[in-house]
């Protein structure tokens, strides 16, 4: 209820701007019309066939797993999601989305922009709710490197374009430039999503510890729209774990 | 003597356009050069009209604000209260002060808010490393004057007593 009625306060905030951007989209010419329609249809064109490569690869993996007795992949429903709000407080990276229980949403689903993991989402209400972002310095992920599957836990630092990845071994192999996907332990996030790219691996000698820093993939500081996971990671099964000796 | 309350409800008004001043979107990168305009417009009341706008409405405002930035409950209504309460002992005295004078007093009260808050919010697990939350403390030191000159012009023009 609370989330609701903070959304209400920041849209009556935004309603000024909100409707000045409405009215300039209501006045756009013919041809910018036409142009972003025929733009869209392309763009929807590719999209389309990458998702057909998609399926394929999905069914690829998914035999593969079953051949490796591991646990499947679950196709995730994805809720599309209005960014409403930005929290004011200029040490806590918190977002308002449009969409609440009514919409299937809960805690602890996983907010997604086009280029990676955005954040998740830590308050419903009815029809709003809030969403806490990966670089809010309270909020962690557990991570894999993409390249050979280190697994850490990269942790926000309140800086919207730094994340450190803490408890490294000295001797992992990290390098600057890796990818790190969530690697879906601990079942809040679901696995394989792109987190952020190392920016910085400073092994100092005589130091148990690496230090590591990444950059989210996410611009989390623009853009209105956001996905919502909707679906949880199944558990794990365990016959589907259950290795022959 | 008790002078009986003349057009309260711009003080509700002002202080309403204040905070929906503190809501208006920003980019994350921005937020921390916002001037803390709730608190400013609150402070001016309470400097104005210390019998009418005191510790409960400071509060309010700080209950508010807590709803608006996500934040656990009750961390910027306390330090809300308290700089409001020191304000409410000291106002015949920062009431004589010069403007820029008064403008450092703002900041120094918006930032023990601000060091309030944080303290609140460590307790309770949110932690947030540098000295960023104390950014929006300084910027509003330069905004005291815009601020106090406006409510003074809207407090005379609709004789707020």
């Amino acid at each position: 209820m609370l989330v609701d009625m903070a959304a209400k306060v920041h849209q009556l905030a935004a309603a000024p701007a909100d409707g000045v951007a409405g009215l300039t989209q209501s006045f756009r010419s013919r041809e910018s019309l036409a142009d972003e329609n025929e733009r869209l249809t392309q763009e929807n064109l590719i999209l389309a066939g990458k998702t057909q490569r998609l399926a394929a690869l999905i069914a690829d993996n998914a035999r593969y797993r079953t051949l490796m007795n591991a646990a499947s992949l679950v196709s995730e429903e994805l809720i599309v999601t209005r960014i409403i709000a930005v929290s004011p407080d200029p040490v806590r990276h918190a977002v308002w989305l449009d969409k609440g229980t009514r919409n299937g949403v809960q805690v602890g689903q996983a907010l997604l922009a086009a280029e990676g993991l955005m954040g998740q989402v830590v308050a419903v209400g009815e029809g709003n709710s809030r969403a806490l972002l990966i670089t809010d310095s309270s909020h962690a992920v557990p991570v894999q490197v993409n390249r050979n599957g280190v697994r850490g836990i990269i942790e926000g630092t309140g800086q919207l374009s730094k994340m450190t990845l803490r408890h490294l071994p000295s001797t992992t192999d990290i390098a600057e430039g890796d990818l790190l996907v969530t690697s879906g332990l601990a079942g809040r996030f679901p696995p394989g999503y792109p987190v952020a790219e190392v920016t910085q691996v400073v092994m100092a000698p005589g130091q148990s510890f690496a230090e590591v820093e990444a950059k989210p993939l996410a611009d989390l500081d623009r853009g209105n729209y956001a996905l919502i996971v909707a679906t949880q990671p199944a558990a794990l099964d365990p016959a589907a774990l259950d290795i022959a000796p | 003597m008790m002078v009986p309350a003349n057009a309260r409800w711009v003080i509700f008004a002002t202080l309403f356009a204040c905070l929906m001043l503190s809501a208006l979107p920003l980019p994350i990168s921005w937020s921390a050069l916002r001037p803390s305009w709730a608190m400013l417009g609150l402070f001016y009341w309470v400097l104005a009209l210390p019998h009418r706008v005191g510790m409960l409405s400071a509060a309010l405002v700080g209950a508010i604000l807590d709803l608006i930035e996500g934040a656990p409950a009750g961390g910027q209504a306390l330090g809300l209260v308290i700089s409001t309460a020191l304000l409410q002992l000291n106002y015949q005295r920062v009431r004589q002060f010069d403007i820029w004078q008064q403008s450092i007093m703002m900041g120094l009260l918006l930032a023990l808010t601000a060091v309030i808050e944080r303290w609140v919010q460590d307790l309770l697990g949110f932690p947030a490393p540098g000295l960023r939350y104390l950014y929006p403390a300084l910027v509003s030191i330069f905004f005291w004057p815009l601020v106090r000159e406006l409510l003074r012009g809207i407090r005379r023009y609709y004789e707020v007593t």
